[in-house]
Formats: structure tokens, C-alpha cells, sequence
């Protein structure tokens, strides 16, 4: 049964970045609507779209300081904002605004994609409150905090668990460092070294230990959670 | 807070004008006390050549005779005696004890001011040949009378000039308390980090006014550099990242040479966290001592950013401790706070080798929190130490050995130190490098 695809607006003045964003959007199985200016955006955002991708020194204002603006009148779409202003302070500032996730220009593709689907996943699971998520052998216990794979008990620090709810919440997908950093560790800057990758190596040997390959390097910029895939 | 220099000021010049006052009125009082005495002194001469010319003529008959006319007057004081000091003439019974006579004529001289019941008296007493002793004397009563209200007058004006100067004063020290104190609150919301903060209403056309407007056009100023500052740092990331931006995307279409494309980016993530350093460091230098900072738990930053590190430490071969006690409250921003201390272990684990030690320590200590990271890693070189928190500031040896690095990190963690009024210092340990910062209690 074909269904309408997601529709992902963009606001963005660069129509060269606008145009890379639109192709990620398509690669995606989305369809792309560009405005170039802030009035104009603003304008669409009451539509039906499932995210906004906005930028901030915009023909008209900045980004951010519109989204209040844009949620007074209608916009329920997920907000990611796309900007040069990528400073650890700018991010929280986009975030303490409103935006529900905040990536710094230049973005790779591939961290692009990520957050997108991270996105559109949170749009549809919002509201569900699964307390036990299983995934073939491995079984997440939400209230419980614990983890289990085939029935036996995988001790895992309290940071772990929070480390493996946000892979389940994106089971399957890409997620990269700097998602991790923002989502777990609630840190917007970037560190330099690669500490977390130290992080999920632990939980993947105990992972492991325990039999499950659940956890993956994805070629690149991050991890995926395929615990289905990967027995 | 009370107006003590303005009001010491009123009280000062309330004296000033009272004592020149009072020493106006002294002058007028002397002159005044000289032209009755003198009044007095020529009333009484002119006796004299009266009772003179009667003596000239039948001689003490004569003096007896004028005396006994006018001695019921009051104002004078008259007597005339025979040789055995029994009275022939006057006011007065017997010869008063303040005065003795002198001389034997009637000439001017040797005028003597005595005191004669209960008041006083300016006369001359003489032995007039043949032995009789003769008092002509005029009362001063009315004089005294006259200064005595004049002291008065002058002690009632001199209190009453007093009380002007002290209300005076206070009303004027009050009003200007008023003004400056519009001023002083502006002072206080910029202080607070408030650049926006004006005083409300017209300014008045006084040296206040006056006052208030520089004050306002300073701090327009301050406002617009710092507005200037803030854009020139979002230019300067736009500028920057938007062409890096291009160049990524570009990347992504080469085909066929991953690790070239990986070091690229690398390269770039790289030249993106310098000016990302540099722009973090202005900001917090410029926003120094304003307001925007909220309740933080340090304890719980600490712990988080602890807990981030430890395990990459650990892999490293680190003996680490953390010392935290919980619910230290610190007036911050959390991710400034996350930024610094990550630079500072990162920078620790960075330096230190296999079985180096490394602790967190956060304790409450007087009025602050302290936290101590030690290490007993290289440490710093020595001629390092001074310089070791300026931009740019990297040891040769490092460069040497080829740890990489843009002597960023530590400026930056003085910058975040003085935006929280924190106090960084370096102790001087036997070995390693330890890093003191003793944060403001909330």
C-alpha cells in the first residue's frame, strides 16, 4: 500500500547546502520543501511536515529566535537546526530555544542522515512507554534498569544502561559520537579525543561476554545497535 | 547606605557659616561694649569740670552743697567726707572698700572701674586738700544691661543658624542620596549583567543630569562593543564554517581514497575547535563578572565528567581517585563547567604515563568549594609556570615529542575560572602537576 512520503522542510539561504540537505532528505524516502528565507519558513511550518531543518543567520532573522514563533502557530514538526553558529554555547541556546536537536555547520552526510532518522523515529515513538524492550535474546528492562541476554543478567553501570536505551531507542540505525555525547552524557562540545568510544567498548565486551554482537562499528562516523541482525 | 560625605559636607559648611556669623556679631559686640564705656567715661569727665568749677569758687561749701542736690539719682554714686571719714555729702553712708583714692585734683586720671553693691561702677576717688576724700562715680548697669541682651541675641542667632545648617543639611544630603542612589542601582543591574539597564524618566538639567547622561552614553557604548564583539564571533563562525561546509560536501563525491578524505576532515574538525577555543575564551573573557549564570550541582558536573574520563584513564594505565562530596551549589553554566574540567583531565591523562596517578578531589573549604586535580605526571616545566594559562602557550618538549596540542586548552579554562569569579592557581607540588580552583559558595 503506497503511502504519502514524510515531508521535510528546509530552511536554508545557501542553496548549495540546501540542495545537499535536500538530496540526504530524498535519500532518505523523504520528499524536500526549500525556503530561503526566515518570513517565508515561517510561513510553511504550520504545514504538515514531520521535521524542519532550519538554519539561523538567515534573510530575516535568526532561526532560533522564530521557532517560539513557528510552534504559536502550528508547526508540530520535529526541529533540527543546521547552523555555522556551532559553538558548545550556541547549541545549548538553539536547544534551551526549542530546537530538538542542534547539529553545527559543516556536517557530514552521514551525521546529517543519522540525526534525521533519529528524528522522524522520535516523531512516531513519542508517547509510547515501553518498560520492557526485547530484541531477539537481549531484553532492556526500562524501570528496572537492567539488562538481560539470553535470561541471564548482564551488570552494566548506571551510565551503560543509559548508553544502551539510547542504541534501543535507535535500534538499527546509525548513531554517531556526537549523539551520543548530547543524548547521554548531555555534553555539547566536542572533546577532541574519541572518549566515547572507550565508553561503548566496555558495554560491547560485556555485551559480547555475555554472547550478544549487538553493538557494531559502523564504517565511519559511529555505532549501530543491530541486535536482530547480528545473532 | 547613609550620605556620609554629604552630610559631613552640610555639617561643615553649617560651622563654617555659624562661626563666621558669631565672630561678625563679636566685632559688633566689642565695638558696641567700647562706645558705651566710652559714653560712660565722658559723662563722668563732665562731673568732674562741673564739681571743678563749684570747688574753684567757694571750695568744699560749694562741693557739699552740689552734691547734696544730686545725690538722689541712683545712676551715680557721690560722697564727700571730712577729715575724720565722716560724711558732709552723698549717696553713700560710708566710703565703699573696692575703691581708694588717688591724687588730689580733679584732672581725668586714674578712673577706676570697681564693684560696688552688687554692681558695677567706673569713678574716681580723691583726697582733697585739707583731708576730705571725695567718690564721683557713674553706674555701668546700663551698659551691662545693653551687652547682656546683645550676648543673648548673638547665643539665640548662633543656635538658631545651627539648626538652619543641620536641617539645611540633611534635606541636601537626603536629595542628593536620592540622585546618586538612581545612579548607584543602575551600577548595580550593569554589574549583574545587565547592559541594557538605563535610569527611567527624563534626566534633569543639572549637574546630575548631566551626570547620568555620560553614564548613559558610556554605557551605550559598552553595549554596542559588546553587541559588536557577539556579531563579529557569529560572522567569524559563519565565514568559517560555511565555506568548510562546502568543502566537506565536496569530499564526500571523491571516490577511492577514504584515509586522504578521513585526515581532511580531521584537519578540519581540528581547524574548527581553535577558533571554536578562541571565540569560547573571548566570550567568556567578555561576558566576566555579568549575570546569565544559574544554580549549578558542581558535585554532579564533577561526577559526570569524572565518570566520561575515568574509563579512558583507566585503559591508560591511571591510578585514579575521585574525592567529591555531594550537593556543592555554585552559581555557573553547566557546560562551561563540563567544558573546562574536561580539558583539564583530558589535558592530565594527555601528559601522564602507565601507573601515573590522577585525582578529582571536591570538598567545601571556609567560604568555597575547592576542587584539586593532581596528577604526578611530568608536571610543567618550570619557566612554563607563568605563562602556562595564555593562548598559544605549548612546551617545547611537547612539540618535541609530538603531542599534539594549540595551547588553548588551559586559557580557556582560565577564561570559564574568571566568568564564575572562581580563583585558578597551580600549587607548588614535589611532583606532577596539581590544579587548584576555589569557586564561590551559592
Amino acid at each position: 500500500m503506497p503511502t504519502a512520503p514524510d515531508r521535510i522542510l528546509i530552511i536554508e539561504d545557501d542553496p548549495e547546502i540546501a540542495e545537499a540537505v535536500a538530496s540526504e532528505v530524498r535519500g532518505l524516502g523523504c520528499s524536500a520543501t526549500i525556503a530561503t528565507t526566515l518570513p517565508e519558513g515561517i510561513a510553511l511550518a504550520a504545514q504538515d511536515f514531520r521535521v524542519i531543518v532550519l538554519d539561523r543567520m538567515l534573510p530575516g532573522g535568526d532561526g532560533v529566535e522564530a521557532i517560539a514563533k513557528m510552534r504559536a502557530l502550528g508547526a508540530g514538526a520535529m526541529i533540527l537546526v543546521l547552523s555555522a553558529l556551532g559553538r558548545a554555547a550556541n547549541r545549548v541556546e538553539g536547544l534551551e530555544k526549542g530546537a530538538d536537536d542542534y547539529l553545527p555547520k559543516p556536517f557530514e552526510p552521514e551525521e546529517l542522515r543519522a540525526r534525521l532518522r533519529a528524528l522522524l523515529r522520535r516523531a512516531t515513538m513519542q508517547g509510547q512507554d515501553n518498560d520492557l524492550l526485547v530484541f531477539g535474546p537481549l531484553e532492556i528492562r526500562m524501570k528496572a534498569r537492567t539488562v538481560h541476554i539470553n535470561r541471564a543478567h548482564v551488570a552494566v553501570s548506571p551510565k551503560e544502561f543509559e548508553l544502551i536505551s539510547y542504541f534501543a531507542q535507535n535500534a538499527g540505525q546509525i548513531v554517531t559520537r556526537m549523539q551520543l555525547l548530547e543524548n547521554v552524557w548531555h555534553l555539547h562540545f566536542d572533546p577532541g579525543t574519541n572518549v566515547v568510544d572507550v565508553h561503548v567498548g566496555r558495554l560491547r565486551r560485556k555485551l559480547e561476554e555475555a554472547g550478544s554482537h549487538a553493538i557494531q562499528t559502523a564504517r565511519g562516523e559511529g555505532y549501530v545497535f543491530a541486535p536482530l541482525a547480528a545473532v | 547606605m547613609k550620605a556620609r560625605f554629604t552630610l559631613k559636607l552640610a555639617a561643615f559648611m553649617a560651622m563654617a557659616v555659624s562661626l563666621l556669623s558669631l565672630l561678625a556679631m563679636g566685632l559688633q559686640y566689642r565695638l558696641v561694649e567700647t562706645r558705651l564705656t566710652e559714653a560712660t567715661t565722658a559723662a563722668l569727665n563732665a562731673d568732674l569740670a562741673g564739681y571743678a568749677a563749684l570747688y574753684q569758687q567757694r571750695r568744699i561749701i560749694a562741693l557739699r552743697q552740689a552734691i547734696n542736690d544730686r545725690a538722689s539719682t541712683g545712676a551715680e554714686l557721690l560722697l564727700l567726707q571730712d577729715r575724720n571719714h565722716t560724711r558732709l555729702a552723698g549717696s553713700e553712708t560710708a566710703w565703699p572698700p573696692a575703691i581708694t583714692p588717688q591724687g588730689s585734683d580733679f584732672s581725668t586720671n586714674a578712673v577706676q572701674r570697681f564693684h560696688h553693691q552688687g554692681s558695677d561702677w567706673l569713678g574716681v576717688a580723691r583726697i582733697l586738700p585739707g583731708g576730705f576724700p571725695l567718690l564721683v562715680a557713674r553706674s555701668l548697669t546700663p551698659v551691662e544691661a545693653t551687652l547682656a541682651s546683645l550676648r543673648k541675641g548673638m547665643a539665640a542667632l548662633g543656635g538658631v543658624l545651627l539648626a538652619a545648617g543641620a536641617v539645611v543639611g540633611s534635606l541636601a544630603a537626603k536629595s542628593v542620596m536620592t540622585r546618586i542612589a538612581r545612579i548607584n542601582n543602575l551600577a548595580d543591574q550593569v554589574a549583574n549583567g545587565d547592559l541594557t539597564a538605563r535610569i527611567p524618566g527624563p534626566s534633569s538639567p543639572d549637574e546630575f543630569g548631566l551626570l547620568e547622561t555620560h553614564v548613559h552614553a558610556m554605557l551605550d557604548r559598552i553595549e554596542n562593543l559588546n553587541r559588536a564583539t557577539h556579531r563579529l564571533s557569529d560572522t567569524i563562525a559563519h565565514e568559517l564554517r560555511t565555506p568548510l561546509n562546502r568543502m566537506v560536501q565536496k569530499l564526500a563525491q571523491i571516490e577511492g581514497q577514504p584515509e586522504l578524505t578521513a585526515q581532511l576532515k580531521a584537519e578540519m574538525r581540528n581547524a574548527i575547535r581553535v577558533f571554536d577555543s578562541l571565540l569560547d575564551i573571548s566570550r567568556a573573557e567578555a561576558d566576566q563578572g555579568g549575570g546569565g549564570l544559574l544554580p549549578v550541582d558542581l558535585s554532579a558536573v564533577v561526577a559526570e565528567v569524572w565518570d566520561l574520563y575515568e574509563p579512558l584513564a583507566e585503559d591508560k594505565g591511571l591510578i585514579c581517585t575521585l574525592n567529591c562530596a555531594p550537593d556543592l551549589q555554585i552559581l555557573g553554566d553547566r557546560n562551561l563547567i563540563a567544558q573546562m574540567l574536561s580539558n583539564l583531565i583530558d589535558n592530565a591523562i594527555k601528559y601522564c604515563a602507565q601507573g601515573d596517578s590522577l585525582s578529582l578531589t571536591l570538598q567545601t573549604s571556609g567560604p568555597q568549594h575547592c576542587l584539586i586535580l593532581a596528577d604526578s605526571g611530568p608536571g610543567l616545566p618550570a619557566d612554563l609556570r607563568d605563562a602556562a594559562f595564555e593562548r598559544f602557550t605549548r612546551a617545547p618538549r611537547d612539540q618535541e615529542r609530538g603531542i599534539k596540542g594549540h595551547g588553548l586548552g588551559l586559557a580557556l579554562v582560565r577564561a570559564i575560572a574568571a566568568r564564575h569569579g572562581a580563583k585558578l592557581s597551580l600549587p607548588e607540588v614535589d611532583a606532577g602537576l596539581t590544579v587548584e580552583i576555589l569557586w564561590p559558595k551559592l
